[in-house]
C-alpha cells in the first residue's frame, strides 16, 4: 500500500503553546480521511504544515514516498495538494472560468494586428473545467457569476479550482458548515467519486455522524498530539466523542417535557430588509411561549440574521409588530429590548457579541457597565465589576489566566462562554440565541446546550436559531422552519425526522418547491 | 488599556509595571532608530560624520541645557499635550480627527475675543471663562463634523480637513477686521486683560499677593486633592482602615479642605520667600499644571467612566457597542467633541501664556495641530504616554534653532526625525523585524493569513 502523504513526527511550537506534539499522520491513495478534534486541538496547524503556510519546527513529510517541504501555499499546489477553505477564497464579480485560473492565466498572442498584446485564454479553459466539472459529478456552468450561484455551488468551483491546478490531495476544512443534509450528501457523493478517480482527501468536520458516512479512516488529535486513527466501521459516536474530549461525552440533553407558561414574545406579519433592500423576512408570525425553546431551522442566510436582528432592536422592520410581554418593541432600540428582559447570544460572536480587545471583565458588563452596582453616578466602580467578573467565571467555568486577559486571546468555546454567562445573568425573559455552538468543541456545545435547557426549565422563552439540524432535534420543544425569508412549518419536536426538516429545509414542501 | 483595577497585590503591581516596560519598549527603539537613521542622512548630506554629533550636541544643548532651554521645551510641550489628547481621544473612539488644527485656530481666537472683552473681572471667573469659552469654540468646530458622521456617515477626516480651512479664513477675517485691534500697527486682535492671561511662573508670587488670586488657586489645590484623596480612599491597604463609606467620605473632603486651607494660607509667603522661576524672560507658565491635569482627566473619563467605556467600545467595535444599547450616534458626536474642546484650549494656552502681545496675531504659525497627530501615535493614544511624547517633540521643537546654529544642518531635519519616529511606530513590523521582538502567539492566530468570503 502507497501513501500519498506521510506526516512523520511534525512538532510546531507558538510561544507558550505545543500546536503539533509529534504528530503523525498518513493518507493512504483513494482514501477519505477524517481529521476530528476540538478547536485547538491542532487541526489547523497540522493543516497549514501541509499546505505550506508555516514549517514544522520538527518532523518530516512524505509524498508519495519521497521526502519533501512544501514552502508555500504555492509550493503545496506545485505539489498536487490543494485546499477547500471553510471561508470561499473566490471574487464575487468574476465568472467561474476567471475565478478558478486567477492566478495562472494561460494567454495567446495575436500577432497579426497588437503585435505582442496577450490576449486571455478563457476558451480552453472553460472546456478544461467543462470537462473536469463533467467527470466528477460536479455541475459547475464555467461562464456563470460566483455572486449569482448559491453556496453549495460555490463550494464545488472551489473544488474544481483545485482539480484544474492538479490536486492530487485534497484538503477539505468544515466543508459541510454551510450546506443543508441534502446538499451535504451530494458533496459525500462528489467526494466518493473523487477518491474512486485516485484522488486523497483530508475531511475536517466536527460533526460525528459525517465522519460515519463518508470516511475510510478517521484521525483523531486532543491537545496537539494524534490521538489514534480508527476505522468508522469499528467506532461509535460516544467512542469518537471520547477520544476527543478525552472524558465521556453525553452527546444527548437530557430534559423534562415541556411546561409553556403564557406568551412571552409575539411576532406578527414581521417584514425586514436587508441593506441592499432586499426582503429577507417575508410576512413572518410565531410566538414563543415562556418555559419553551422554539428552534428556527434552515440553511443559513435564509432571513435569521435579519429576523434577529429585527427582534433583538439591530435592524428596523418595515412592516409587522414584534411585542414582548405585552410591550410594543418594534421600533425600539437595542437597549430598551434588552431592559425589557431579552438576552441575545448573537450569531456572529467576534462583531456584534464581544469586543475582542477589551478584558474578559469588561465584557461581561458590557451590556449592564451602566447599572447599578457597577456604576455610580458616571463613574463604573471597578471591584464591583471585578466582584461580578469572578462570579461568573466560576459559574460558568469560563478557561482564562484572569478576568484582565482580553477575550480575543481565549479560544472560541471560552468566548462563547463569556456571551452565554453575560446574557444569562440578568433576569432574563427571552433569550434569543443565534447559532449557539458555531465551530465549538464538543465540550464546549455540550456546556452551552445544559445552560440553554436551564434557562427553559427557570421558565425563561427561548429562541433557537440555528442550522445545525441536531442542535435543533436535541433541544427545541417545536421547530420552525426558515426558507427564503418565510416559515414554511412549524412542528412538534417529537414528530419531526430529519428527513422532513431536510426536505423544508430545502423548500420543498408537500412533494413541491416552493 | 484596562478601565477597571483588580485588587492591589504585589504580583499585580509586578504585572502593571512589566506592562508598562512592555508599552515603553516599542516607543523608544522607534525613537532611538529614528535618530540613529537621521545620524545616518545628516552624515550624508553634509558629508562629513562629525556634523551629525555637532548637530546632536547641539540639539540636546538647545532643548535642555542652555539658559531657559528647559522652560522652552516645556512651554512648546503644553499645546502639544492638548492637541494630542485631542487626537488620542478620537482615536479611542476610532475616529481620525484631522481637524485639531483647525480647532486649535478656533480655540485661540475664541480666547482672544472672550479675553478682550471684559477688563475688570478677577481671575478667578476671567480665566476659567476664557478657557472654557476655547474649549466650547473647538468643540462646536469638533461637534460639526462629529455630527454628519453620525446623522449622514460622511467620513470625518474629510470634514475636518475641510473644516481647517474654514477655520483658518474665518480666523483671518475676525483677527483683521472685528478684533483687530486699531492701534496697533501689526495685525492682531486686541491685548487679553490680565486677568486672563495665564501666569508665567515668574509672575506666580506676585499674583498670589492679591487674596482673590490665591483663593483661586486654593480652591483649584482642594480639588486636586479631592480626586488624589478619592483615588487614595480606594486603594486596598487605605480603605481597609476606612471601613465604612462614611469614613470614606470625610478621608477625602477632610484632605481637600485641609490642603484648600493650607495653600491659602501657606502659599503666598512661601513663593514669596522661595520661588526658583525667577527669571523674567522665562516663558514657562501655569498652564503646564492645567495640561498635566487635562492627561490625568482623560485618563479618568476614558478608563473609570461609563462614558469613556462607551466611546472605547464605539472605538473598538461599533457592531458591538451596538449590540450592547450604545448610542453610536451620540457617541461620536461626544467623543469629537471632547476632542475639538482639548484643541480649543491648546489654541487658548498659546494666546494667553505665550505670545509675546497676549493676542492673537495674524501670522500665527502654529503647525500643533499636525505634529499632534504623531505625538498621539508615538503614546500610542494613552494619555498619560503623551506627556513625555509631547516633552520629546517640545524638545525638539526648541532645540531645532542651536542645532542648525551650531552644525549648519538645517532645523528642518528634525521635522525628518519626527517623521521617522512616526514611521518607525506607525510600521511596528519593521521595528519587529529589525529588534526581532517575538511575536505574541495571539496575534498569530489573529493574522488573517487568507481572507474570505461567502457564508
Amino acid at each position: 500500500m502507497t501513501f500519498a502523504l506521510e506526516a512523520n513526527g511534525i512538532t510546531k511550537k507558538f510561544p507558550g503553546v505545543l500546536a503539533n506534539d509529534n504528530v503523525q499522520f498518513d493518507l493512504q491513495r483513494g482514501e477519505i480521511h477524517g481529521l476530528l478534534g476540538e478547536n485547538g486541538a491542532g487541526k489547523t496547524t497540522l493543516m497549514n504544515i501541509l499546505y505550506g503556510l508555516y514549517q514544522p519546527d520538527a518532523g518530516e513529510i512524505f509524498l508519495n514516498a519521497q521526502s519533501t517541504q512544501i514552502t508555500s501555499p504555492h509550493d503545496a499546489i506545485a505539489q498536487g495538494i490543494g485546499m477547500v477553505h471553510q471561508h470561499f477564497m473566490l471574487v464575487p464579480p468574476l465568472t467561474v472560468t476567471e475565478n478558478i485560473i486567477l492566478g495562472q492565466e494561460s494567454l495567446y498572442s495575436s500577432t497579426k494586428f497588437l503585435g505582442r498584446l496577450a490576449v486571455l485564454d478563457r476558451k480552453s479553459a472553460a472546456a478544461r473545467i467543462r470537462e473536469l466539472s463533467h467527470q466528477y459529478g460536479l455541475d459547475i456552468d464555467p461562464d456563470a457569476t460566483v455572486k449569482d450561484l448559491p453556496v453549495g455551488a460555490q463550494q464545488r468551483v472551489e473544488i474544481v479550482k483545485a482539480l484544474y491546478r492538479d490536486a492530487d490531495i485534497l484538503i477539505l476544512d468544515e466543508p459541510t458548515a454551510v450546506l443543508t443534509p441534502q446538499e451535504a450528501d451530494d458533496l459525500f457523493g462528489i467526494m466518493k467519486s473523487m477518491a474512486q478517480q485516485g484522488h486523497s482527501l483530508i475531511f475536517i468536520t466536527h460533526k460525528l455522524r459525517e465522519m460515519f458516512a463518508v470516511t475510510d479512516r478517521v484521525s483523531v488529535m486532543r491537545n496537539g498530539k494524534m490521538v489514534g486513527t480508527v476505522a468508522p466501521k469499528e467506532a461509535t459516536s460516544e467512542m469518537l466523542a471520547e477520544m476527543m474530549v478525552g472524558r465521556k461525552v453525553i452527546l444527548q440533553i437530557d430534559k423534562s417535557a415541556a411546561h409553556p407558561g403564557g406568551t412571552i414574545l409575539q411576532v406578527e406579519n414581521l417584514r425586514v430588509e436587508d441593506d441592499r433592500r432586499t426582503a429577507m423576512v417575508d410576512e413572518v408570525s410565531f410566538h414563543v411561549r415562556a418555559g419553551e425553546i422554539l428552534g428556527i431551522a434552515g440553511v443559513q442566510g435564509n432571513g435569521q440574521r435579519e429576523l434577529v436582528e429585527a427582534l433583538t432592536g439591530l435592524r428596523a422592520p418595515v412592516a409587522g409588530k414584534v411585542s414582548v410581554l405585552e410591550h410594543d418593541v418594534t421600533h425600539k432600540p437595542p437597549r430598551a429590548v434588552i431592559e425589557y428582559g431579552v438576552a441575545h447570544v448573537p450569531e456572529d460572536r467576534h462583531k456584534h457579541g464581544l469586543v475582542l480587545t477589551f478584558p474578559v471583565a469588561d465584557n461581561l458588563v458590557l451590556c449592564t457597565y451602566y447599572q447599578s452596582p457597577f456604576a455610580r453616578g458616571i463613574e463604573i466602580d471597578a471591584a464591583q465589576v471585578e466582584r461580578e467578573a469572578e462570579k461568573l467565571v466560576n459559574e460558568f467555568d469560563i478557561r482564562t489566566p484572569s478576568t484582565r486577559t482580553l477575550v480575543g486571546s481565549l479560544s472560541g468555546g471560552n468566548q462563547q462562554k463569556v456571551i452565554v454567562a453575560r446574557e444569562l445573568d440578568r433576569p432574563v425573559k427571552l433569550l434569543i440565541v443565534n447559532q449557539p455552538t458555531r465551530g465549538l468543541d464538543v465540550g464546549s456545545i455540550e456546556f452551552i446546550h445544559r445552560r440553554i435547557v436551564e434557562a427553559r426549565e427557570r421558565g425563561t422563552a427561548v429562541l433557537l436559531v440555528s442550522a445545525e439540524l441536531d442542535e435543533i432535534l436535541s433541544l427545541a420543544d417545536r421547530i420552525a422552519v426558515m426558507y427564503k425569508g418565510r416559515i414554511l412549518e412549524t412542528l412538534d419536536a417529537k414528530a419531526a425526522t430529519r428527513e422532513q426538516l431536510g426536505l423544508l429545509m430545502a423548500g420543498v414542501v408537500g412533494g413541491k418547491h416552493v | 488599556m484596562s478601565s477597571t483595577t483588580t485588587t492591589p497585590t504585589r504580583t499585580h503591581y509586578r504585572a502593571v509595571i512589566l506592562k508598562m516596560l512592555d508599552a515603553l519598549s516599542m516607543p523608544l527603539v522607534a525613537i532611538l532608530f529614528a535618530f540613529a537613521l537621521g545620524a545616518v542622512i545628516i552624515t550624508i548630506t553634509s558629508g562629513s560624520l562629525s556634523a551629525a554629533l555637532v548637530a546632536y550636541v547641539g540639539l540636546i544643548e538647545g532643548a535642555f541645557i542652555k539658559t531657559r532651554g528647559m522652560s522652552e521645551s516645556l512651554v512648546a510641550a503644553i499645546p502639544y499635550v492638548f492637541a494630542s489628547l485631542a487626537v488620542a481621544f478620537g482615536f479611542k473612539a476610532g475616529l481620525f480627527n484631522v481637524g485639531v488644527e483647525g480647532q486649535f485656530y478656533i480655540g485661540a481666537v475664541t480666547a482672544a475675543a472672550v479675553g478682550a472683552a471684559f477688563s475688570d473681572l478677577p481671575a478667578i471667573i476671567h480665566l476659567p471663562l476664557v478657557i472654557a469659552a476655547a474649549a466650547l469654540g473647538g468643540a462646536v468646530w469638533g461637534a460639526i463634523p462629529g455630527f454628519l458622521k453620525a446623522k449622514t456617515g460622511a467620513h470625518e477626516v474629510i470634514n475636518t480637513i475641510m473644516m481647517n480651512y474654514v477655520a483658518y479664513r474665518l480666523v483671518e477675517y475676525l483677527v483683521s477686521n472685528v478684533l483687530r485691534d486699531r492701534v496697533s500697527s501689526a495685525v492682531q486682535t486686541i491685548r487679553v486683560a490680565p486677568s486672563a492671561e495665564l501666569w508665567s511662573m515668574a509672575s506666580v508670587p506676585d499674583r498670589l499677593a492679591d487674596p482673590l488670586n490665591a483663593l483661586f488657586v486654593a480652591l483649584l489645590i482642594a480639588l486636586a486633592a479631592f480626586f488624589f484623596a478619592r483615588t487614595l480612599a480606594k486603594t486596598a491597604r487605605i480603605s481597609a482602615s476606612l471601613n465604612t463609606p462614611r469614613s470614606a467620605r470625610l478621608f477625602t473632603v477632610g484632605i481637600a479642605l485641609a490642603s484648600g486651607v493650607l495653600s491659602f494660607l501657606l502659599l503666598p509667603p512661601l513663593t514669596r520667600a522661595l520661588w526658583i522661576w525667577t527669571d523674567k524672560f522665562d516663558r514657562l507658565h501655569i498652564g503646564l499644571f492645567l495640561a498635566l491635569a487635562a492627561a490625568v482627566f482623560m485618563y479618568w473619563l476614558l478608563n473609570k467612566t461609563t462614558i469613556g467605556f462607551e466611546l472605547r467600545t464605539v472605538g473598538a467595535n461599533p457592531s458591538a457597542a451596538q449590540y450592547a444599547g450604545i448610542n453610536i450616534g451620540r457617541s461620536i458626536v461626544l467623543a469629537m467633541s471632547v476632542s475639538g474642546a482639548l484643541a480649543g484650549i491648546a489654541g487658548a494656552t498659546e494666546v494667553l501664556g505665550v505670545s509675546t502681545c497676549r493676542c492673537l496675531p495674524l501670522f500665527f504659525s502654529a503647525g500643533y495641530g499636525f505634529d499632534s497627530i504623531a505625538i498621539a501615535l508615538l503614546a500610542r493614544g494613552d494619555a498619560l504616554g503623551i506627556l513625555p511624547a509631547s516633552f520629546l517633540f517640545g524638545a525638539l521643537r526648541n532645540g531645532a534653532d542651536l542645532m542648525e546654529l551650531r552644525s549648519g544642518v538645517s532645523k528642518h531635519v528634525i521635522s525628518l526625525i519626527q517623521a521617522l519616529v512616526l514611521l518607525f511606530v506607525a510600521a511596528p513590523a519593521i521595528v519587529r523585524y529589525l529588534t526581532r521582538q517575538k511575536v505574541k502567539p495571539a496575534e498569530v492566530a489573529e493574522a488573517p493569513l487568507t481572507r474570505g468570503w461567502g457564508r
